[in-house]
């Protein structure tokens, strides 16, 4: 019998993601976002990223339904992201793919964001080996997950105590002066800089930070440190080495990161890592965690950045995989949750 | 360490390290309860956050208190606790992009006002609407090679800062505010431990 056939839902910040996976194969991905828009103030608003999903849910649902030449009756079922996100963008979704699931009398899977942006490899290099690694980074996450059965059995080795990688690139960006989103412009300016001209800290690599906190991220204080370099520099009158900051800057962040994921993977005894999210576009950490992983016998997986970025592909992979894994659906009336466990795979 | 009298609606704290900011984030859970207002202000790097993780950690609340700002408001349940009550939950906002009221209105934290402490990051001139109460707490840390850092010679020559294994480093100093008739007559500096000059 052929998989079913899943519709996944995507609306946790501002891109209304869209898609249809059977198995492992997809069908389509259409994606509507709300980015033009959020550059404007500077960031998201999540009164503006629920407006954009309700305006383009319907028709982003008809342009994937179109271009995958599928008919909404052979949908098996649907899958929307529960959390964590934007509490407003979340509830769109999810009212979304009840409405659907009532109206189709399908089955409802409220799935994980985070173990989303893992889930979606499958769909590019297959299946995943028995355990696998994933460092799921961007603007809202940096995670460090063990995934043992990505629909059932995933644990959080550790997260951010503070700011998401792509976060601390975006104050960086605004404390460097450059335009929103941070993120991108840093990273290009990084390139033209000497990622070893300032030595900034590594949060939470200390020794007395190694028990504790062994595998999770503090990017606060570097950031912090950031700051206070730009001042010291610009109260002395001397004029800011742009790229070397930044560059310096994402070096720290790109160590880190490979460091502790690396160290996790041996701990493990995981040979396979999947790096997700928007920040895997970071061109510092791709470098190292290529260069990290040749060295330490790891086979490094990153989706091509279309799928690192938020798009319907990841949920609808994840509903898929727990579709399959037969895991019980999810009841009409759950709820969003914008902090939710990322050990929570389905609501 | 300076403080205020019992009765003043103003309290100093200097706070020398995240441990003590995370502190007076424990000690207000002491304080805080259900339906209250924090307004948090203080440049990126200031301990906002921080704080805001001593607060949550005491309150028993679940999930990791981080940086609120990629996801504007996120809502941290109570855990039961082990005399199997549920204290108040945490709704913990960065409103540094929120440029109206309306867009404040939007995030409906009126509605979880009454069953949780309300914490707004960059908060002043928008979130007092929110209540009458509020606690307002002002956060400044050391400004560029100030306090905490030490000023090395970098390889082009020039002066660059070193903020050693710490790089929270330095003295963050608090202000704690009370407005409206919920802090009438409550002891802030003894609860908050703040001692008198």
């Amino acid at each position: 019998m052929a998989d079913p056939l899943v519709l996944g839902i995507e609306t946790s910040c501002d891109e209304t993601g869209i898609a249809l996976v059977r198995g492992n194969e997809l069908l389509v991905d259409a994606v509507a976002s709300s980015m033009d828009e959020h550059a404007r103030y500077g960031g998201i608003i999540p009164e503006v990223a629920s407006r954009a999903h309700l305006e383009a849910m319907v028709p982003t649902i008809q342009r994937a339904l179109g271009e995958a030449d599928v008919d909404l009756s052979e949908v098996d079922a649907i899958a929307v992201t529960a959390g964590p996100g934007l509490v407003g963008p979340l509830t769109i979704g999810a009212s979304a793919a009840k409405a659907l699931s009532i109206g189709l009398n399908r089955p409802l899977y409220g799935v994980n964001h985070v173990i989303g942006h893992a889930a979606v490899d499958q769909l590019v290099e297959g299946p995943f080996p028995e355990r696998t690694m994933a460092l799921v980074v961007s603007g809202g996450h940096s995670s460090l997950l063990l995934v043992e059965d990505v629909a059932t059995r995933v644990t959080e080795l550790g997260s951010t105590l503070d700011d998401a990688a792509g976060e601390a690139f975006d104050k960086v960006g605004r404390l460097l002066g450059l335009p929103y989103p941070g993120g991108p412009h840093v990273d290009r300016l990084a390139r033209e800089g000497d990622p070893h001209a300032i030595r900034f800290p590594r949060g939470l690599t200390a020794r007395k930070d190694q028990e504790k906190h062994a595998y999770d991220f503090s990017f606060s204080g570097l950031k912090t440190a950031v700051a206070r370099w730009v001042e010291a520099r610009t109260d002395v009158g001397q004029e800011i080495p742009l790229a070397d900051v930044a560059a310096s800057f994402a070096e720290a962040v790109a160590d880190v990161l490979t460091a502790k994921t690396i160290a996790a993977c041996h701990r493990h005894d995981v040979d396979t890592l999947v790096v997700g999210g928007g920040f895997s576009a970071n061109s510092q950490l791709r470098e190292m965690a290529a260069k990290r992983c040749a060295e330490a016998g790891i086979n490094l997986r990153i989706p091509p950045i279309r799928y690192c970025t938020d798009n319907g592909a990841m949920i609808a992979a994840l509903g898929s995989a727990v579709v399959r894994a037969g895991v019980a659906p999810s009841a009409l009336d759950i709820p969003v949750d914008s902090s939710m466990p990322l050990t929570t795979v389905t609501v | 360490m300076s403080g205020s009298t019992p009765g003043l609606t103003t309290v100093e704290l200097d706070l020398p390290d995240a441990e003590s900011t995370r502190g007076l984030g424990r000690a207000l859970a002491g304080v805080l309860r259900a339906g209250d207002l924090v307004i948090l202000t203080g440049d990126l790097g200031a301990g906002k956050t921080t704080l805001t993780q001593g607060l949550g950690a005491a309150l028993g609340v679940r999930g990791q208190v981080a940086s609120p700002t990629f996801i504007v408001a996120r809502e941290h349940p109570p855990l039961p606790q082990p005399d199997g009550t549920l204290g108040p939950a945490l709704v913990h906002v960065d409103a540094y992009r929120l440029g109206s009221l309306a867009e404040l209105d939007a995030l409906d934290l009126d509605s979880t006002l009454d069953e949780a402490v309300t914490v707004v990051e960059w908060g002043r001139g928008l979130a007092e609407a929110l209540t009458d109460d509020r606690l307002e707490i002002d956060l400044v840390r050391p400004r560029g090679a100030g306090d905490g850092a030490r000023s090395v010679a970098g390889a082009d020559g020039v002066a660059v800062l070193d903020l050693g294994e710490d790089p929270e480093a330095g003295v963050r100093r608090a202000t704690v505010r009370a407005v409206g008739p919920r802090w009438a007559g409550v002891d802030l500096a003894g609860l908050l431990g703040a001692r008198p000059n």
